[in-house]
């Protein structure tokens, strides 16, 4: 994307107001009232939004705050609690134009000293304080604006303070000021908190002050027009997915945030539910630890990836939704690049073997580990399979989520790790490169990731950006720095009284009522 | 008695240490990172150091152990990492469930399985006794985790008897209470109905071949009251024995039924918390099943000593 400017920013706007204008038909008129429950699969770690980038939280957080920008349906950035933003001409400052009139659940409005203070918090405290480490200051230089200065250009920080990973809500300057275990759970979105019962679940009521954004008339990703028709929404932190299903099938839910394929087939079809396929959703990646021969090699990095029939491997990991696309980010993304995909899924074990020949593996049994969820099982057990097809030994090492993420971020104790990516593929290039930047996964300082990194960071045109992705892609393919497996999805259920449900990234609960 | 119960508490004292040594030393020992749980797999180490240092966790292994102790010395037993909160009254706020569950359970478990033991025994050879003895094997057999899930699909989907998940307190409906807890108390009491109908047709069968049976039989007395008046009494030591034990079973079953009936109690507390190693709930938690345990196991001891005057307690 082009320079951020406000012209850019008055465009981007017009044209979002331009397409939303379409009325709704005259059949769905929306109605208010009533309480819509959702199951979800876990209980959030905190619902304080800055303090936690679980997705379990986002379901809750993303309903209570808000950002100064926001993800659209695309995952572009569009403006959300600010107006716009005016970009100087060095790429150094940013000048922020904040709504006005925007309230906070406790009845304050918002100005520019809680977008100053929930900024610094989120630079002390934050679970994803590196998207702010470009920040030299932030300061309020009028009742309604803010200005950031960078101390280098970084050209994502818009998508950075977008990124719905560990939001950057903005909160009240007298809440962000308290010690985290203080804050009140106060922001500015469309619900505000009214009650969380431990491991039991999360209620939300419409905050009937809100304030809508006007510069929108329709639902758009994160951001968009919120309009909230439901009373109340309860989140329920439900473990066990026969439970999520019986509460659906008895009415005590209305939203399952997501359900297994064999599940969504026999709820296909009933008139009762309304079943919606996110996909793609996830990315399947299959790492190497590069500090470990002899995945150090290039040759056997190569020679694995050249063995391995996606297709198989997807098909046996997700048989009821997946997609075979090797991008690093997903097709609807404006940097999706074709770039190296002649290398994906060539599953060609004699081109393996001949790899295999000239790389410095000597036969050893490898450890492959996965935490213990079934599709990363599969997909570990699916890889071994193949690759013993070659001649390579695998042995698998299973471990609880907990224990897997400490140990694959270790130089030792692991030679490959499959897991998905959701939320970086979705936030485009700079997350998806930031994961393998200094060496975070594999282990091992990668200089052309590195350099690719800062260049794409350091860039302020979108179109030498796609570039620069495209040749951090073709980097990836053709060093096999890590493997891409395919991407993948999940199954959303909806009882049929709920209406203008469209799935999402997080079962959102503004736009939605329930039919009479 | 008081001396009795006096020293039982002071010999508990031991027991708790060990049983918190080694749950402080055993999770320490298993790899694992609650860091890890407040971020996603894309997480830098900077990040995880970040929250680390915020959580505490950087502190050696030997400094977290002291500030432990010293804490549950003055009846504290930490803050949760993931929860915000302190252990001590996230485990009191889910007490009640556990309590409704586990307590509701032993009700239907020794209601119907002193029952069916009892008549098991009364009827010893007949189709009854058989028919009961298989369905005590059958309920043995039974996964709680199945029993939960078909218990659902037919009395929650099916009938729309009880719904599918969650709980309402006590204090906040009585019917409501009972509708939530019902059916997980019954599939947890299922597994234990068959242990106590078993040990009570034993015990009972043992007592009713006794020479003092015979004599109330001969005197005249109904049946009835010669099984309930002089048997029962005569059998309730090994039937408490085992009622002392699966007091402590269901705590252990609670775990899985609490997750399958979605219930908030302190079972899916500590399941939670071993999942995402928050260490203080888990030390906390393991401390105070043990305690319950422990009382259980008290005043079973007491009982014995009411039921039983022979016992003595000195």
């Amino acid at each position: 994307m082009a320079g951020w400017t406000r012209r850019g920013v008055l465009k981007a706007g017009t044209a979002g107001l331009t397409a939303a204008l379409a009325p709704l038909p005259l059949a769905a008129q929306p109605r208010r009232g009533g309480t819509v429950t959702v199951a979800i699969n876990q209980a959030p770690p905190s619902i304080d939004a800055q303090l936690t980038s679980a997705s379990a939280a986002r379901d809750i957080t993303l309903h209570l705050y808000e950002t100064l920008y926001a993800r659209d349906e695309n995952g572009a950035p569009v403006p959300d609690l600010a107006q716009g933003v005016t970009i100087s001409a060095d790429g150094l400052g940013y000048v922020f134009a904040l709504r006005p009139g925007v309230r906070f659940h406790n009845g304050g409005t918002m100005g520019s000293a809680d977008v100053v203070a929930s900024i610094e918090r989120y630079r002390k405290l934050g679970a994803s304080a590196n998207l702010l480490n470009a920040v030299d200051s932030v300061q309020a230089t009028g009742p309604l604006e803010v200005t950031v200065k960078l101390s280098r250009v970084q050209s994502t920080f818009i998508d950075n303070l977008s990124s719905p990973r560990a939001p950057i809500a903005i909160y009240p300057a007298e809440e962000a000021s308290k010690p985290a275990a203080e804050f009140k759970f106060i922001g500015t979105g469309p619900f505000k908190f009214v009650e969380y019962a431990p491991d039991s679940h999360v209620t939300l009521a419409r905050f009937d002050d809100y304030t809508a954004n006007p510069n929108y008339r329709k639902r758009d990703g994160f951001a968009g027009r919120k309009e909230v028709f439901i009373d109340t929404a309860v989140f329920r932190f439900m473990p066990e997915a026969g439970s999520r299903l019986a509460a659906l099938q008895t009415g005590q839910v209305q939203i399952v945030e997501t359900v297994d394929g064999p599940t969504a087939k026999q709820l296909q079809g009933q008139a009762a539910f309304a079943v919606h396929k996110v996909l793609p959703f996830y990315l399947q990646v299959a790492k190497f630890n590069h500090a470990q021969a002899p995945c150090d090699d290039v040759n056997f990095r190569r020679a694995v990836a050249a063995a391995l029939d996606m297709d198989e491997i997807m098909s046996i990991a997700f048989p009821d939704i997946h997609e075979l696309n090797g991008g690093w980010v997903f097709g609807n993304s404006p940097y999706y690049s074709k770039a190296g995909l002649d290398l994906y899924n060539i599953a060609d074990p004699a081109k393996a073997k001949e790899l295999l020949g000239k790389s410095s593996y000597k036969g050893e049994t490898l450890t492959f580990m996965t935490d213990n969820t079934r599709e990363d099982m599969d997909t570990a057990t699916d890889i071994k399979e193949q690759l013993g097809r070659v001649g390579v030994k695998v042995e698998l090492k299973v471990a609880d989520w907990p224990t897997v993420s400490k140990i694959g971020f270790t130089p030792t104790g692991w030679h490959f790790w499959a897991h998905g990516f959701g939320i970086e593929p979705y936030e485009g290039p700079a997350t998806v490169m930031s994961v393998w930047a200094n060496g975070v996964s594999q282990q091992k300082d990668d200089p052309t990731i590195d350099q690719l990194f800062a260049g794409y960071t350091g860039e302020m045109d979108q179109g030498k950006r796609k570039d620069i992705f495209a040749r951090f892609q073709t980097h990836m393919y053709e060093n096999a720095v890590a493997m891409q497996l395919g991407n993948y999805g999940l199954f959303q259920v909806a009882g049929a009284k709920l209406q203008n449900f469209v799935p999402y990234r997080i079962p959102r609960l503004w736009g939605v009522w329930l039919e009479g | 008695m008081r001396r009795f119960i006096l020293r039982r508490l002071l010999s508990a004292v031991p027991v708790l240490a060990l049983v918190s040594l080694i749950a402080f030393g055993v999770i320490w020992l298993v790899p694992g990172d609650p860091a890890a749980v407040f971020l996603d797999a894309s997480a830098t180490p900077e990040q995880l150091a970040r929250i680390r240092h915020q959580l505490g966790l950087d502190q050696p292994f030997y400094l977290q152990m002291l500030a432990w102790y010293g804490r549950i010395l003055h009846g504290d037993l930490g803050q949760s990492i993931l929860l915000n909160r302190g252990v001590g009254p996230a485990i009191l706020e889910r007490l009640p469930v556990t309590l409704s569950l586990t307590g509701l359970a032993l009700v239907f478990a020794v209601l119907l399985g002193v029952l069916a033991g009892l008549l098991a025994a009364m009827r010893h050879r007949s189709w009854a006794d058989q028919s009961l003895m298989v369905l005590a094997l059958l309920g043995l057999s039974v996964p709680d985790f199945w029993l939960g899930l078909v218990l659902i699909f037919v009395f929650a989907v099916g009938l729309g008897w009880f719904p599918a998940s969650g709980y309402v307190p006590l204090s906040e409906s009585l019917s409501g209470w009972w509708h939530s807890i019902a059916l997980p108390a019954f599939t947890l009491a299922a597994v234990q109905v068959g242990f106590i109908a078993r040990m009570t047709r034993s015990a009972m069968l043992e007592v009713l071949h006794q020479d003092f049976i015979r004599t109330a039989d001969a005197k005249g007395l109904p049946w009835s009251v010669v099984v309930t008046r002089h048997g029962l009494p005569n059998a309730l030591v090994p039937i408490l024995t085992v009622i002392g034990i699966i007091a402590g079973g269901l705590l252990g079953g609670a775990v899985v039924v609490e997750q399958v009936f979605s219930l908030p109690g302190v079972g899916r507390l500590v399941i939670g918390a071993i999942l995402s190693r928050d260490f203080p709930v888990i030390q906390g938690g393991l401390l105070f099943l043990a305690l319950i345990y422990l009382l259980v196991n008290l005043a079973v001891d007491i009982l014995y000593a009411v039921v039983d005057p022979r016992v003595r307690l000195e």
